[in-house]
């Protein structure tokens, strides 16, 4: 109750703030008091309801549905926290609550510069008002009570001291396909609950618990940074929506820019984490793999650092009277920035790329699916519909100059190469929406050219003055870089062993970048630190392509059978498979590995574990950071100690009634039981008999029959073994069903005649683990790091601009 | 018009060209009906489910992993994959599987698993009484 009314009160004030602020515009000054004080009223009950749900979950309140799906009293504090935000309900509550603190922030700021706030505030609080409605009552809200719709959950996770009551059976089902015990959880249910004095949260003992993809840390800082970054997308679309009401295009953008790179800082920030999580946990074995959901927050991202680019050219050649170049170039990309965030959640949450995707929801019904879409409608009407209502006077106003050789130029150009890689990113990963998907080269072959223009356009840009340069001073300027740049390249490409001609191609084109930006670096930071961010962002950039190079190009992966106690030797580094230990209380087990290279001795320690929650296996990778490059373990099965093997080739399999197995070129079909009306007649006496299975084997093109047999005798079961004469077949029988199955091994016999030849060794635990080295993966993590360095230097130093 | 529109129109044009190829190029195909899926040899997404009466197989020595997938109409195929048997698969409503189609067979280069539990609870949609 409190949770949606807090809800539904912070919605109607958002409305009323949003009056007020246009009567503001309008010029109603005192209506300004009003149109503050109720966004704060929005802010606070948001904030109110978010830690109403916290303290729901914290203490374990189950009669809310949500705490019920997605958490459960064993976690951990840290991981229950983040349990918060691991449903669609909850994760639109968080991009909620962090978009209104956004808001109080941007509320202040605004306030502070001129008639800014009534604008901008007007349609900020817009987007508030819509993430209100899609946690609305009756939608995708967090304090649903779980027995509002009727569930069935199961009886393991009831309170087993409630069960004598009276009334439990009327509520108990079962389910037939899985054989689960279900209680039926219903109003009447709850009614009689509570009529019995019982609340719900001691009936309902467990929950479902978190999915243990996101049991990890991770989980814990990836989602609310990704959503910082969505919350502070919002802000530029405001600014520019602001800036088209009042028909006044000179000052948003410096009041915008700080913003706009505070967003993109967190927004790159959350999207590397991502990457991370995936590659330390996931065991996706990359730090990216195109998957759709990932491509969909990093197209607003390339989006928005274009607009950066075109905007600090506007800046830059703003006058008194003249608002700057690229003011319609600017505009668009501030409002499709914020247009594609929804664009992004649109593909993750509607379902669409439920079959493309290894980390989608699944379709949230239809009510979400139209709010979703009639939210995104809304934002692009708006935003497009002002440039278009202001596009004449846009057009006759800012009229663009002559492209000449300058910086503006190689600015301008560098944006539009993102907006052409933003475009094939979007283009493939809405191939869902037609029901189909690319497949990843199409990523890699477009992206390739455009990240080599990229790199070597970065590097030429810094040589070239504003506004006017001449063809010698550039000429001049490139020498030496150049020269530095080619040797370093070819001293890369001999000693790396380069043998792809683009990869050659795109090292040089990421050093060139390296060379230039540091050289830049040094020059200007002894005289003003605070001019270096987009220096420092271009070459975490450049260390970014390096680390590209290293993991695209020279990944060596292999897969082995470690068994346990003998030495393998793959990839340069001699392992040892050492045993098992059990860890979080036996419900997973470390599989150590002993590593070995030049006399350095290291444990790695993957893990695996069948998840109570799923019922599968998950395994999770280990590695060791060797700083120059990862050797990546991930595990892929596990056998126990075997006493003796079978013969030389053998292969466990089950064969259906009437289906051919295929087995090294012969196709061995089970066709019947033989089980003669007296065997049965033994068997239901309970006397010895015998079944047999009849097999058909079709080997070199002629037809083989056997039948080997169960016996029964005195109540203990044995299996026979058939040789299969003419051939190098030896069938063994394992086990019979009824249904029509019978279980057998397969031996291919040694073609030498010989009878069989069993080997009788016993064979130790063995582990099969996927290894990897990856070259340069650091430069990855360093390289997106340093980005972030950049524009938080950048950052401060706009945001003083804009005082 | 000035010379710049018709570079810079070129350019997108040529642009757009190159993508729109390679998009028709790698475009993979959902495919749910598997009759379907037998009478092509192109790279195709397959989704239906694990027939779980089939036991899966796995060859340790050849590291090939296979099972029976059967799409909504009933019909069965089997799928051989390279690799390990993915993070999910027992617990599986719905399985996509990419690849080609040869001989009987169907050739897996990538195996998804779509779990009701994943991230949103479906159980009740599966719900029986008795």
């Amino acid at each position: 109750m409190v949770g949606n009314i807090l809800i539904t009160f912070a919605l109607l004030a958002s409305v009323f703030s949003i009056t007020m602020y246009y009567f503001t515009y309008k010029g109603y000054d005192n209506a300004l008091k009003l149109a503050r004080a109720a966004y704060h009223a929005t802010s606070i009950s948001i904030i109110g309801a978010s830690a109403y749900l916290m303290y729901a979950i914290l203490n374990h309140q189950y009669e809310f549905k949500y705490v019920y799906d997605y958490s459960n009293s064993d976690l951990s504090v840290g991981m229950l926290m983040s349990t918060f935000w691991a449903g669609q309900q909850g994760s639109f509550l968080l991009w909620l609550l962090l978009t209104a603190l956004s808001g109080l922030a941007l509320l202040e700021y605004t306030s502070k510069r001129g008639n800014l706030e009534s604008r901008v505030m007007m349609v900020f609080t817009l987007a508030v008002t819509f993430l209100l409605i899609m946690v609305s009552p009756g939608l995708k809200n967090p304090f649903t009570l779980i027995w509002s719709d009727p569930t069935y959950i199961d009886l393991k996770n009831i309170s087993q001291s409630f069960m004598s009551l009276p009334f439990i059976n009327d509520f108990l089902f079962t389910d037939q396909s899985s054989g689960a015990s279900l209680v039926l959880i219903n109003e009447k249910l709850a009614g009689l609950l509570a009529s019995n004095g019982i609340s719900i949260n001691d009936f309902i003992q467990f929950g479902k618990g978190l999915n243990p993809l996101l049991n990890n840390f991770w989980m814990q800082i990836h989602p609310p940074i990704l959503f910082v970054g969505f919350a502070m997308s919002t802000v530029p679309f405001s600014f520019a929506f602001a800036a088209l009401i009042s028909n006044d295009y000179k000052d948003w953008v410096t009041s915008s820019l700080p913003w706009l790179l505070g967003g993109m800082m967190v927004l790159g920030l959350a999207i590397m984490l991502g990457g991370y999580w995936a590659y330390v946990i996931l065991g996706w074995g990359g730090y990216w793999g195109w998957d759709p959901v990932e491509n969909s927050s990093l197209v607003p991202w390339i989006v928005g650092v274009a607009g950066i680019h075109t905007m600090l050219i506007q800046k830059r050649t703003q006058t008194k009277e003249h608002a700057g170049r690229f003011v319609k170039t600017n505009l668009i990309l501030s409002i499709l920035t914020y247009l594609l965030v929804l664009y992004s959640t649109f593909l993750t949450r509607s379902g669409i790329l439920g079959d493309a995707s290894v980390h989608s929801f699944v379709s949230p019904g239809m009510v979400t699916y139209a709010l979703l879409l009639i939210f995104i409608s809304t934002f692009t009407i708006l935003g497009f519909g002002a440039i278009i209502y202001r596009w004449k006077y846009l057009e006759k106003t800012f009229t663009s100059e002559e492209n000449i050789l300058s910086r503006e130029l190689a600015l301008f150009v560098g944006a539009v190469l993102l907006l052409g890689s933003a475009a094939i990113i979007i283009a493939g990963t809405s191939m869902p929406i037609f029901g189909s998907a690319v497949e990843i080269s199409f990523y890699n072959e477009m992206i390739l050219p455009i990240a080599i223009l990229l790199g070597i356009l970065n590097g030429l840009s810094l040589l070239i003055n504003w506004k006017k340069t001449s063809e010698k001073t550039l000429i001049d300027n490139l020498k030496i870089p150049l020269f530095v740049t080619f040797i370093l390249t070819v001293v890369a490409v001999v000693w790396g062993g380069f043998n792809d001609i683009m990869a050659i191609i795109f090292m040089f084109s990421a050093l060139f970048s390296m060379v230039i930006n540091t050289k830049t670096i040094y020059k200007i930071v002894k005289n003003n630190i605070s001019y270096i961010g987009g220096y420092v962002a271009h070459l975490g950039f450049a260390f970014f392509m390096l680390g590209v190079i290293g993991t695209g190009w020279f990944t060596t992966e292999k897969q082995v059978e470690l068994i346990q106690g003998e030495t393998k030797s793959a990839l340069g580094y001699d392992f040892t498979f050492t045993g098992y230990t059990p860890v979080d209380n036996g419900k997973k087990y470390k599989f150590n590995v002993n590593v070995v290279k030049d006399g350095s001795e290291n444990t790695l320690s993957p893990v695996m574990y069948v998840s109570d929650f799923n019922q599968s296996l998950m395994r999770d990778p280990d590695l060791l950071n060797l700083i120059t490059k990862d050797l990546y373990l991930s595990p892929v099965s596990y056998e126990d100690a075997k006493e003796a093997s079978g013969g030389e080739h053998n292969h466990q399999t089950t064969l259906i009634k009437g289906e051919p197995f295929e087995f090294h070129g012969s196709n061995i079909t089970f066709t019947k039981f033989n089980f003669p009306q007296d065997a049965m007649n033994s068997m239901q006496s309970g006397a010895d008999f015998f079944i047999g299975a009849v097999i058909e084997i079709l080997h070199d093109g002629k037809t083989y029959t056997i039948e080997p047999k169960m016996k029964s005798s005195s109540g203990v079961k044995t299996f026979e073994d058939a040789v299969v004469e003419g051939t190098n077949l030896k069938i063994e029988l394992k086990n019979l069903d009824a249904s029509g199955k019978i279980e057998v091994v397969i031996n291919e016999l040694s073609k030498t005649d010989e009878p069989t030849k069993e080997v009788q060794v016993a064979k130790g635990a063995s582990l099969w683990v996927d290894i990897s080295v990856k070259p340069f993966i650091n430069l990855i993590w360093v390289g997106t790091l340093t980005i972030v360095l950049g524009f938080f230097i950048s950052m401060v130093r706009r945001t003083k601009e804009a005082k | 018009m000035n010379n710049k529109y018709i570079f810079g129109g070129i350019i997108i044009v040529i642009f757009f060209g190159i993508m729109g190829f390679l998009l028709t190029q790698t475009n993979i195909k959902y495919e749910e009906n598997f009759v379907e899926l037998t009478k092509s040899d192109a790279t195709i997404k397959a989704t239906g489910s694990w027939v779980k009466e089939k036991n899966y197989e796995i060859d340790r020595e050849n590291n090939i992993f296979s099972f029976y997938m059967k799409d909504f109409n009933g019909k069965e195929i089997k799928v051989i994959y390279n690799g390990a048997v993915p993070n999910n698969f027992e617990s599986s409503t719905s399985v996509v599987v990419t690849g080609k189609y040869k001989e009987g067979n169907f050739y897996a280069s990538d195996i998804l698993t779509k779990c009701p539990s994943k991230y949103e609870n479906e159980y009740e949609a599966a719900k029986k009484t008795s």
